[in-house]
């Protein structure tokens, strides 16, 4: 059987793709350095990862060019399954108040 | 035309069964990844003194380079599968090696680190910084489960280069191999800041 997907990218779209994710990297490096709070840290680096992982869902492994339900039957519930994974981070704060008291 | 044939319907993704399957083996060990990392964050967030002992030379800088030839590796890996679309074997056999050449080396930096480590005296039950031992725990076990991802796709890789050398295996089965590999090239890209970046000193 065929695959669906009728253009694949070129070489050049490859390395394009490659710089981009490389300057992402470096961003991520200076971001650390940069003196800032654990919590914005967090945030930036985990919003440039999910970045990174959309380019490489998309262009690496060709989830852009494939057809629209395999997308939609694939990727919303992992996320979701993700996101529920979320509801542990109450407890953990409640963890530091335990250690410390009220 | 047989009974099973006239009762086939064509399938509603348009891809090979082998490729529907590692996907769906991609979507299952995104979630472990996932779930640990949670549990990685649950653990910092609840430990108040976590230790951050990552300096420049020789860790995060090593970790730049790994992620480096990692991100290198998925390229090769895509050119691997472009040339074997296209039917040439031999350019195909060559990019397949190229890219278990660089898994290997990613896996060599990243052992060469780990005995630093330990060395130093980190453990999964010891932190020589007298901070909580959850740190080495959480280290070594989200390294060491992609460490090993790592290892058996590239042979994978491997195995999939000499059988598509000898006619065994076709362009499919290269780029379910590619797609595998991609995943843990995208797994690295959240350990990456979350487990290095986040515990730089």
């Amino acid at each position: 059987m065929t695959t669906a997907s009728a253009s694949r990218p070129s070489a050049r779209t490859y390395l394009i793709v490659w710089v981009a994710l490389v300057a992402i990297v470096v961003v991520e490096i200076l971001l650390t350095y940069a003196h800032l709070s654990p919590g914005t840290q967090l945030a930036a680096l985990l919003s440039l990862a999910l970045v990174e992982a959309g380019i490489a869902l998309a262009y690496f492994m060709h989830l852009r060019y494939e057809r629209a339900i395999l997308f939609w039957s694939l990727i919303p519930g992992l996320v979701f399954a993700l996101l529920m994974l979320d509801q542990i981070w109450f407890d953990a704060l409640r963890l530091i108040t335990l250690r410390h008291g009220p | 035309m047989t009974h099973a044939a006239m009762t086939l319907e064509p399938s509603p993704f348009g891809i090979q069964s082998k490729k529907l399957a590692i996907w769906l083996f991609i979507m299952a060990d995104g979630a472990t990844f996932g779930a640990i990392l949670f549990a990685y964050g649950y653990l910092r967030i609840g430990t108040p003194d976590w230790s951050r002992p990552f300096a420049w030379t020789p860790t995060i800088l090593n970790a730049a380079v790994m992620t480096l030839v990692l991100l290198s590796s998925s390229v090769t890996m895509l050119l691997a599968v472009s040339a074997a679309q296209s039917g040439r074997i031999a350019a195909g056999v060559r990019w397949l090696g190229g890219t278990a050449l660089l898994g290997t080396a990613f896996a060599a930096l990243h052992l060469r680190e780990w005995f630093a480590m330990f060395h130093e005296g980190w453990s999964v039950s010891h932190n020589p910084l007298n901070g909580p031992a959850q740190f080495g725990a959480t280290f070594f076990g989200i390294t060491g489960l992609h460490l090993l991802h790592v290892i058996t796709g590239v042979a994978a890789i491997l195995v999939i280069a000499a059988g598509f050398r000898r006619g065994r295996f076709n362009a499919g089965h290269v780029e379910t191999t590619g797609l595998y590999w991609h995943f843990v090239d995208l797994v690295w890209m959240f350990v990456f800041p979350m487990v290095y970046l986040m515990n730089a000193r």
